[in-house]
Parts: structure tokens; sequence; C-alpha cells
């Protein structure tokens, strides 16, 4: 990982030092809350209020109807924009962006123009000695958790209260600061990205294939025996920038139909079409040092061509090396009691499916195994959990949604009968199977446990794709760079800084370039009222012309939506509420222009929330009423902590 | 060290100077370099262009 390289040991030890601290802290923090009333929390990412609503009505989720009886079930209004990171920090804090400084799922640093993922940055070390090809870092490196505010789970520790957050979103590198964390959505592969797979293949077909979110390897099938490599991230202590590799082999019957995978010390026999078990790696960092690492791997054909997925490579939660839970060692604990596990924080590989290279088929079995791992850890952290609070997330119904939406929608532009008719039960198969989840927390209350269900953001069906870049193209806000001269200097993506007034960059966010504050600014601060007036205006008079509808629904300024923390700068200054059925395009949010503004979302990725907050809700259900007034995901989790007797926060 | 082959604004160095002194380095050249270090350490180890996008992209939603 540029992230993780670093990955092996001086990191580590600074995270186990770090981490030895917050237990130690945890540890003499007073006497614990064990025996009073409890309070669960799940957390099911992207469940549909619409779909919910209706499923319980037809009965389909008797432990929903049961827990809405007793108490309430209501639309939960998401974040703005309505994205897990953003959400999942307005939850935790209580505070909206200005105050938490999650803003998008990609911000820029306004000096570099660099684009990130919001959450977290690493930081390299400071000092490194230089040896001919080598160096070696006198200091280390650490990654750091970039949402900012204080997570209610703090003032539950305050209160003596003990808490335990397993899979959290926006809480990578975990916070320190509950009893026990594991983290979720945020955590790198040992890439230090979202999750890179690999397809290794001997098919001319698939062989020169540049896949968004993975790679596809040639490899030789000639002989019988395939021979690769892994990647993994760049050697640490070399002054030049090189991969560390980790030779396998697989030896084929393509008569017979089974693969064996031999890597390291671990064989594995494939047959096609069987997900293997985890497969552990080491690649070797140094002679004393090793990377641990795992994988699953999917033989998809042996014949007449070697086709071989393999999964994002995942920090080893025997042995990981980035800081993944609290205590430190409380990774290995779930995984020596209920086996190893997805430690990446969004298993499900969309990406495989959105390229072609998973059928649907293949990545509905491997979400099942995800979904079964997390179901494995829930039931052992529910039986031990003996007093204070729960929080516990299942991520997988946002991520089939996403690529599945259209199974629920016909008109939808990619939507083909044969395939997607037989699988209209899937995304409600799933909502039955928390339904079952709940129903298994259900069983451990006691009369005056509290529990409380709610989801960040709902969904809907992503037709029409907005490439909004293009947009301010067209309206004479951006000028396009020529991409004729070797020096990009002031370039993102498709956009010459240099010249243009405005640009968007993530999935929601529109930037004036302005001077003083951007690296190529141009726009008077003076002038950006009058331009953000104007532009908002221009953007909510677009209409779809394929519908004649408005393509956008809201245009949100940040100074009336937002606190003013010191985060100011990494705000957008408009955040774009797209109409319900639209979304960013998929190339708009780093930089690219398009030919045409507005078209049909022909993806595999057909379902979305980063909509106009209204039109997305989540969810909430509790056995108590919390609440008469609207519920919004900001004042949820104070509501929770009154409950229990705490007052004070939000902080 | 700098002295030969940089020019700094006299003003920034006497600011430099005065910090240098409150925060106890031993000389206003050590504070500078400490400086310099510290951002090259940024950018040797931030990624390159395509490393950040194949990162970006590891989200799905994007391509």
């Amino acid at each position: 990982m540029n992230v993780g390289v670093s990955a092996s040991t001086s990191r580590r030890y600074t995270a186990l030092i770090v981490l030895g601290v917050c237990a130690f802290a945890v540890s003499c923090a007073g006497p614990r809350a064990t025996t009073g009333p409890r309070v669960i929390v799940l957390g099911f990412d992207g469940l549909d209020f619409g779909l919910t609503r209706d499923l319980m009505a037809q009965g389909r989720l008797p432990n929903f109807s049961k827990v809405a009886t007793q108490g309430m079930f209501a639309p939960l209004g998401t974040s703005l924009p309505a994205q897990s990171p953003v959400a999942w920090s307005t939850f935790i804090t209580g505070r909206d962006p200005g105050v938490h400084g999650i803003f998008d799922f990609i911000e820029r640093d306004p000096k570099t123009l660099v684009p990130y993922l919001s959450t977290t940055r690493t930081v390299p070390g400071r000092h490194n000695l230089p040896v001919g090809p080598w160096r070696f870092p006198l200091t280390a490196g650490r990654v750091e958790l970039l949402r900012h505010g204080v997570a209610f789970w703090e003032d539950l520790e305050a209160h003596g209260i003990p808490s335990t957050i397993i899979r959290m979103p926006a809480n990578f590198p975990p916070s320190g600061k509950a009893a026990r964390e594991l983290s979720g959505m945020g955590t790198p592969d040992i890439l230090g990205t979202y999750g890179t797979f690999s397809i290794y293949t001997s098919d001319p077909a698939l062989v020169g294939q540049s896949p968004s979110g993975g790679a596809v390897l040639s490899v030789d099938d000639s002989s019988g025996v395939v021979h690769a490599h892994f990647d993994g991230p760049n050697q640490p202590f070399l002054r030049t920038p090189q991969a560390m590799h980790l030779d396998f082999a697989v030896a084929v019957d393509g008569t017979r139909q089974f693969a064996k995978l031999q890597v390291g010390n671990a064989t594995r026999v494939l047959r096609v079409g069987e997900w293997s078990d985890w497969v552990p790696l080491r690649f070797d960092v140094s002679p004393l040092q090793t990377l641990s690492a795992e994988c699953r791997v999917l033989v998809k054909e042996l014949t007449p061509y070697f086709v071989m997925y393999v999964s994002p490579l995942n920090l080893d939660p025997l042995a990981p090396a980035e800081p993944i839970s609290t205590p430190s060692d409380y990774a290995a604990q779930l995984a020596k009691a209920t086996g190893r596990y997805y430690t990446q924080g969004m298993p499900d590989d969309t990406k495989a499916l959105k390229a072609g290279l998973l059928t649907v088929d293949e990545f509905l079995a491997q979400s099942r195994i995800a979904f079964e791992e997390n179901r494995r850890q829930f039931r052992y952290t529910l039986d031990r959990f003996d007093g204070g609070f729960l929080f516990y997330y299942f991520g997988d119904a946002d991520q089939v949604s996403h690529m599945l939406w259209r199974t629920l929608d016909p008109g939808h532009p990619a939507y083909q009968a044969a395939i997607d008719a037989p699988r209209a039960g899937v995304i409600p198969g799933i909502y039955t199977d928390f339904d079952a989840i709940v129903g298994e927390a259900l069983q451990h209350l006691r009369p005056d446990d509290l529990i409380v269900i709610l989801s960040d953001h709902g969904f809907a069906s992503w037709r029409r794709a907005f490439n909004l870049n293009t947009w301010l193209k067209t309206e004479g806000y951006l000028v396009e760079a020529s991409h004729t001269s070797a020096d990009e200097t002031g370039v993102i993506g498709d956009i010459d800084l240099k010249r243009s007034r405005a640009y968007g960059l993530g999935m929601n966010g529109l930037y004036v370039n302005l001077k003083g504050r951007e690296a190529y600014g141009i726009v008077a601060p003076a002038d950006r009222d009058a331009l953000l007036t104007e532009i908002s205006r221009r953007l909510l008079q677009t209409k779809d012309p394929a519908t004649g509808a408005a393509a956008i629904a809201h245009v949100y300024r940040r100074e009336e939506v937002y606190s003013s923390a010191g985060y100011d700068d990494l705000a957008p200054d408009l955040i774009v509420g797209y109409a319900k059925g639209t979304r960013v395009s998929d190339d708009s949010p780093l930089g690219v222009v398009g030919p045409e503004v507005l078209t049909d979302n022909r993806s595999a990725w057909s379902g979305d929330h980063e909509m106009d907050p209204p039109s997305v809700p989540g969810i909430l259900l509790s056995n108590r009423r919390l609440t008469t007034a609207p519920a919004t995901l900001q004042n949820l989790a104070g509501t929770i902590l009154q409950q229990m007797g705490i007052r004070g926060f939000p902080h | 060290m700098f002295r030969g082959g940089l020019k700094l604004d006299k003003a920034l160095v006497a600011r430099a100077k005065r910090y240098a002194d409150l925060a106890g380095y031993s000389s206003v050249e050590e504070f500078i370099g400490y400086l310099v270090e510290k951002e090259l350490a940024k950018l040797e180890g931030s990624d390159s262009e395509e490393e950040i996008k194949k990162k970006l992209k590891g989200l799905g939603y994007i391509s």
C-alpha cells in the first residue's frame, strides 16, 4: 500500500503502541456498566424506506413489524449529500459535514488539487536513511482518520458504559475510544485501495482489458502449469518504488475441471465455479519481515482458456498490517473464533461485476460469503454482549442494491428481462435476511433493553447520468484542457483550471475556482456569490431532454447548510441534489468532460442514492417511540444517548 | 549551508529565525532544513496520479 506499504513494521509498531495506550486508557476508565439496560443498534446500509414499508405491509419482515408495533417505524432523513461516509460520520458525531469534515467520498486539496478518499490520509515517515538503492525509515508513517468531531461512543465510555462498535463506516483506523471496535467501510486492501481484484487468464479476448478497480494479467497455460505472481504494495525500503511480488503456481487439469493452487506453504484444490476459502499470503519485506495478507480465489474456466479471479488482497485479520481493531488483537480474536473474514471495508466485488469479469451469480455468491462471515461474527458478538452498547453494521444491501436495483425497475435502460426478471427477488431476499438478523437480536433482548435499527440512506433506480463538468463547459464556466502539451500543470482530468471558473469533483460537489483558495484560482472572492447564484439558477433550469423533467431537484450552498468549523476550504461551494433517477456520471467525479451532459445509464451499477437527500430517506425502527419529530441521522445518536440518560450530545 | 546557493527574502528569514528560536532549533538553517525535508517527505510519499485514480476507482461508484 502506499498506505500500507509501509505496511509493515514501523507503522505497525506505531499502531500497536497507539492502540496499546488506548487499551490502557479504556481499562482505566472506571467501573463498567454490565448489568443495566442494554442498547443494540443495527446499521443496515442502504435499506430503503419505501421498499421496507412495502415488504412489511406484505408480511415479509415479521421481526421488523414486531419492533414497529412496540415502538416506531419512520423514514430517517439522510445527510447532505446522501453518501455513506458522510452519512455515517453525521450519525457518529451528531454534527453536519462542516464539523466532521467528511463532505463526499472524494475530496480535493485546494492547494494541490489532488483528489483523495475523504476519510483517511497516509502520513509517510518523516525521516529516511538512504543507503544505495534502499531507504530505511527512521520514524514511522501512519494512517490518519480524517473524520473530526466527537464520536457518540466517547460519551458512553465517559459515563462508564462499554461500547462495542463493529464495522462502523468512516472509522478506519478505529478511533481507539470504544471498548471494542472493528473498522468497516474505509478499510483498504493491502494495496491501499478500496479493493482491487485480479483476473489471471490466457483468454486473448480478456488480455489487454483494463477494468476499473481491477487488473487483467496474462498467463501461459500451455504447459499445464500456470506460473504467475500476486502484486503486493511497493517495497517500503526501496528508494525507487517497486511492487513486492509473491509467486504462485496453478496446476491445471482441464479434463477433470479442477486445478491445484500452490502459494507459499498453502495448497488449495480449486474446482471450476467454486469459491476457495481464504488463502493466507506472506510477502517478504526483508529477510526478517513479512507482510501478511489473504485472498479468495474463483477458477472461472480451465478450458479452452484459463480464467481465474483473485479477490483484492485483504489485510490478514490474524496479523493486520494496519490497525483495524480495538484492542489491537480483537480482529484476530474474531478470526480465531469465527474464521478468517473480509477485512476490506466494502467486500462485495461490485467492480468485477461492473466490468463483466464476474457474472451476476458469481457476484451474488461472493456477496453471500461476505454476509455469512459477518453473520457469524454478529452471533459471536451478540452471544458475548452482556451490557452496555452494541453497534453492528451490515453493508451488503447497499452493495447489491447498487448492482441489481434494475431488477426492480423494468424501465431501467440496462434492464434485460431474461437476466433480470428471475432475480427480482434478490434484493427483497436481503431484506428478509436482515429481518432474521433482527429476530436473533430480539431473542437476546431483556425487557428494559432498547433496540434501534437504522439505515443511512435509501435507494432509487439510477436511469440517467449527468456529467457535471460537461454541463459546466456547455454553460461557459469550464474550459476543457487541450491535452496537446506535455506540461499538464493546472489540469485536473480534462479541466483547464487556469481558465475555468468552476469545476465538479466528487459525487455531488461543485467548486468555484476561487482566487486565494485554489491553486490556480481565477474567480475573485467578491464575485463568488454572484457566480454561485447564477450557476444554481441555471442548474435548476436544466431539463432532461429524454423526459422533459428537471434534472436537478435542489442546489445547496455550503454556507447555508453546513456549520463552519475550520474545514470550509475543503467543502464544495455547491452541493448538487440530482433529481430522483439521475446521478452524476461515472466519469465526471475525477474531472472528465464527456460529449454529452445527460446520457442513459447502461451500467450494471443501476441503483444509487447520491441524489437529492429528501428523495432517498433511510429507515428508523425502534422498540421505543424515540421521537415524534421527523427523525434524522444527525439527531439520532443524541436521541439514543438521551434514552440512556446521557445529555449533552452532540458537542 | 544554503547561504551560498539560495536566496531567501530577508523578511522571511527574519520570521523563520524568530520561530526557530522559539521552537528551540539551534539555528535558522536547521529550522529551514527541517521544513524543506517535511514538505519533500509529503511529496515523496504521495501517490502518482494513476495510483490515486486507482484507489478512487476502488470505490465502485466511478470508473
